[in-house]
């Protein structure tokens, strides 16, 4: 048995581990047509978390469906919000 | 009074056009000038530039902005820079502008920064040629901050604002984690701001982050990030020299 083939000894395929899978959608978001840096992708116990804000509800669809791809099989939690446009209700004093 | 009005991030792409124009037209009623903070498109394209010229052109109120890593990715930083000075907006790299709104001189140092970390967990300048020009541009932004600070200070300013895409300070960076702090800001910048003084340091760049913080120098410092602050800008008041009346119409030049 080769010593660093870990996957066939009865462990995760390093490839398919969530930890990688998760570090590469975070790569392909933020180098790819997207463009989007703002969305935080965590591994927690056996799901995976996407959370984070985008500017507008294009931008989610499109960052959803990347993580739909990249994650296949995996149990995924998303919760992106869509940046708020509105006027401020208040000013903060500084004195 | 001074009204400053700020907001950094607004990442706009031709789907969002339109988008702040409408929060962006009450700017006369409760602001004297708007700072944007950088990232102001996603993919620093021409075309996207296009839209935030849009949005801020003829605005009402003098606004200065920073371009930040965002505006940079498509490698024409120019082009956006120039896209958005023929909106009217200020676009300022390592060095300042003076904002002349009712008697009030409000004086603006600006700079992208870059990032680095911070005391106790920052990079050094020494290694692989990539890893001393990380730093070494870091430095030159802070460098450009600091100059541009110190000659507002001798042009009769009422109030300096240090303007950054990256964060001078961890504190507005609380919600971030940890392991990237020294991609999202630089001491360097905070020294910056303290060695020649100012009255706000306001950034943007952390979109998790938190929009409180302040300078060991006591400079209150301020995250605008668009997702930080849920709003399309806030509003900070500062005191103004009792010289200073209300009044519309502002103007400023390029120092």
């Amino acid at each position: 048995m080769n010593a660093h083939d870990a996957g066939s000894a009865g462990g995760t395929p390093p490839a398919r581990s969530p930890e990688y899978r998760v570090a590469h959608l975070q790569d392909r978001l933020a180098s790819g047509e997207l463009g989007e840096l703002g969305v935080r992708i965590e591994v927690r116990g056996g799901a995976v978390l996407v959370t984070g804000t985008v500017p507008s509800a294009q931008c989610r669809e499109e960052v959803l469906g990347s993580v739909r791809e990249e994650l296949v099989g995996l149990e995924v939690h998303c919760d992106i919000m869509v940046s708020d446009t509105s006027s401020p209700d208040h000013a903060e004093e500084l004195s | 009074m001074i009204r400053i009005a700020a907001v950094g991030d607004i990442h706009m792409a031709p789907e969002t056009r339109g988008a702040l124009r409408p929060a962006f037209e009450t700017l006369p009623e409760c602001a004297d000038l708007l700072l944007l903070a950088g990232d102001l498109t996603r993919h620093g394209t021409p075309e996207e530039a296009r839209v935030v010229a849009d949005e801020i052109r003829g605005l009402g109120v003098p606004v200065v902005a920073v371009l930040g890593n965002h505006d940079h990715h498509d490698d024409r930083p120019d082009e956006v820079t120039a896209l958005l000075r023929d909106a009217g907006a200020h676009v300022l790299e390592g060095e300042g502008t003076v904002v002349d709104t009712g008697g009030a001189r409000i004086g603006v140092a600006g700079t992208k920064g870059f990032g680095g970390g911070f005391v106790g967990g920052s990079a050094g300048e020494f290694g692989e040629p990539v890893m001393k020009e990380f730093v070494r541009h870091s430095r030159r932004c802070a460098d450009g901050l600091r100059t541009s600070l110190e000659r507002l200070e001798g042009e009769g300013c009422d109030v300096r604002i240090a303007l950054t895409h990256y964060s001078p300070v961890p504190e507005t960076l609380a919600g971030e984690p940890l392991e990237i702090y020294p991609f999202l800001g630089s001491y360097l910048l905070a020294e910056a701001i303290d060695t020649a003084g100012a009255d706000l340091a306001v950034h943007g760049h952390a979109h998790a982050g938190t929009e409180h913080g302040m300078t060991t120098g006591g400079v209150r410092v301020r995250n605008v990030a668009q997702p930080v602050i849920g709003r399309a800008f806030h509003v900070y008041h500062l005191p103004a020299p009792e010289r200073v009346s209300a009044g519309a119409g502002a103007r400023a030049a390029t120092g």
